[in-house]
């Protein structure tokens, strides 16, 4: 698998990850797969890379 | 061939392999996979037929659901019109068998397709409407997780491939495809700024998805491979929004047709996978939803992916299929298995009657070079059984010194969703040779004499309620 980073929903403070290569510092919305909610990298409270 | 006719002879024959769930189930908020886990964690696997599923929208949808088809091979077999029992090698033989005799498709021209009784098009083919599976926790969205269909654009033939597809509007899908043959042809498309048109067959015959998994290469046509896992030719029919540029399965349950957005890119995923782990969210093509076709109470159907469902209907085509491909080069193969324990994908055991030392390595090569999701090869003699994993594994410990017959390939292609490989495409492959020296005197396996066997028997020396009474054992260590 290719490289991820671990993000944190802004909103629900659930964690998932994604393709760190097409979407780390990329300024594109990112999907919370818990809530719904987008947000960008740069707004997670925490990342694991 | 269809599905309703299977599950009317699975359910008069093998009533113990399908289960009813008459309550409703919402689909859509794991509902149905915690129903799956329950059993699973209780070592059962029957097939269950949804009779009130709920569709996005919360309503009982009319339709049936039929899900964990593939769950036990058994059942595999009984699709190929094999007896139940039959699961193992012959399962594997017969799909072998089958996969080298293609049988081209026809088109139905006579009437409406069944597929076609009820047409859905533009904003009346709306997603919402169906039963769609919510399968994992950090899945972001309900996944259709069966076969779309794509044609070639330079040579005309056909692709068929479980890709997941997930909902993010009620005529929009986000589509995952490895960099495997669906996705050269929708590259092809996209070079020249068009969409691709697909369908995705959200539920056919078991026997077609079987085939629909076949191993073959880039160029073969997977309908003429399906009709060839089925036995007869598959029918088809014009799709309603390509007509014969797109054609269809004429027998289908189900079919939703549309178009990959050439140059269209959006975040989709997390999504549990084969591997038993989460593929990434990443930037993947879209699907913009054109018609939804389906029979009068079409019963669709998933795949419980990440789970024996999707493992054992990925297993058995590769097992045909490579048994083809190394018999071509070691003539004395027995048996190729895809063990549940690798998902089965990514461990490979084959058994030769192996005449000379290098047949080995030749049989794992062979294994190799034909599908990239092989990734540890174990070959074993013929007096192993590859089924039972406890004998491989015991071939491993007597008859392997890891310094002489281990070999590892480092940078081979292998598959994006195998969390271990740190390389996108690239993984190292191991092929582990468990079969005894040709050319050195080696100690012989222990054995109860055969005519020992023959004149002691059990029920002279155990009663037979005491005999019944006894539980097989399950112990693995």
């Amino acid at each position: 698998m290719a490289r991820i980073f671990w993000v944190t929903c802004p909103q629900c403070r659930g964690r998932f990850y994604c393709h760190w290569e097409e979407l780390r510092g990329k300024g594109i919305p990112l999907l919370c797969p818990y809530c719904s909610r987008t947000f960008l990298d740069s707004e997670s409270p925490a990342i694991q890379e | 061939m269809d599905l309703r006719t299977f599950l009317t002879s699975l359910e008069r024959d093998h009533p113990e392999q399908l289960v009813r769930i008459k309550r409703p189930l919402e689909v859509a908020r794991f509902e149905l996979t915690a129903l799956l886990a329950h059993l699973e964690r209780q070592g059962k696997y029957p097939a269950l037929l949804l009779e009130q599923p709920l569709n996005l929208k919360g309503e009982v949808a009319p339709f049936h659901f039929v899900s964990n088809l593939y769950a036990l091979r058994a059942r595999c077999a009984l699709a190929l019109g094999l007896r139940a029992d039959q699961w193992q090698l012959p399962l594997s033989l017969e799909y072998a068998r089958r996969e080298t005799q293609l049988i081209p498709p026809t088109v139905l021209r006579t009437g409406p397709a069944p597929a076609q009784d009820v047409v859905r098009q533009g904003d009346a083919a709306d997603l919402r409407d169906l039963p769609i599976v919510r399968h994992h926790a950090m899945d972001p969205a309900p996944y259709i997780d069966m076969t779309p269909a794509m044609r070639d654009p330079d040579g005309g033939f056909y692709n068929l491939a479980f890709l997941r597809t997930m909902y993010k509007g009620p005529r929009r899908l986000g589509i995952h495809m490895s960099p495997r043959h669906n996705w050269q042809i929708a590259r092809k498309y996209e070079a020249k700024g068009r969409g691709t048109p697909l369908a995705i067959v959200v539920s056919h015959h078991p026997a077609f998805y079987l085939g629909a998994l076949n191993v073959s290469p880039f160029g073969v046509d997977d309908y003429a491979k399906v009709g060839a896992i089925m036995g007869e030719p598959l029918r088809l029919t014009p799709s309603v929004s390509f007509g014969d540029e797109l054609m269809v399965p004429a027998d289908a349950e189900m079919v939703i047709e549309g178009e990959i957005l050439p140059g269209v890119r959006e975040v989709e995923g997390p999504f549990g996978e084969f591997t038993g782990y989460y593929g990434p969210q990443r930037l993947r093509p879209v699907v913009e939803v054109k018609a939804i076709t389906h029979r009068r109470d079409a019963i669709l159907q998933h795949i419980f992916v990440g789970h024996r469902d999707n493992w054992v209907i990925g297993g058995i085509p590769k097992e045909g299929s490579l048994f083809n491909v190394i018999r071509g080069v070691v003539p004395t193969v027995k048996a190729v298995h895809f063990a549940i324990s690798g998902s089965c994908r990514f461990n490979c055991y084959i058994s030769i009657d192996k005449r000379v030392d290098g047949e080995t390595k030749q049989a794992a090569l062979a294994a190799l070079g034909a599908c990239d999701f092989v990734k540890n090869v174990i070959v074993v003699d013929a007096d192993i059984d590859v089924f039972n994993e406890r004998e491989v594994l015991w071939a491993v410990a007597t008859r392997v010194q890891a310094d002489r017959d281990v070999d590892i390939i480092k940078d081979v292609k292998g598959n994006t969703l195998d969390p271990s490989q740190t390389d996108d495409i690239m993984t190292a492959k191991l092929i582990i040779d468990a079969t005894k020296p040709a050319r050195r005197p080696f100690p012989s396996r222990v054995e109860i004499p055969d005519d020992a066997l023959g004149r002691t028997r059990l029920e002279d020396f155990i009663p037979a309620e005491i005999l019944e009474r006894l539980n097989v054992s399950t112990e693995g260590g």
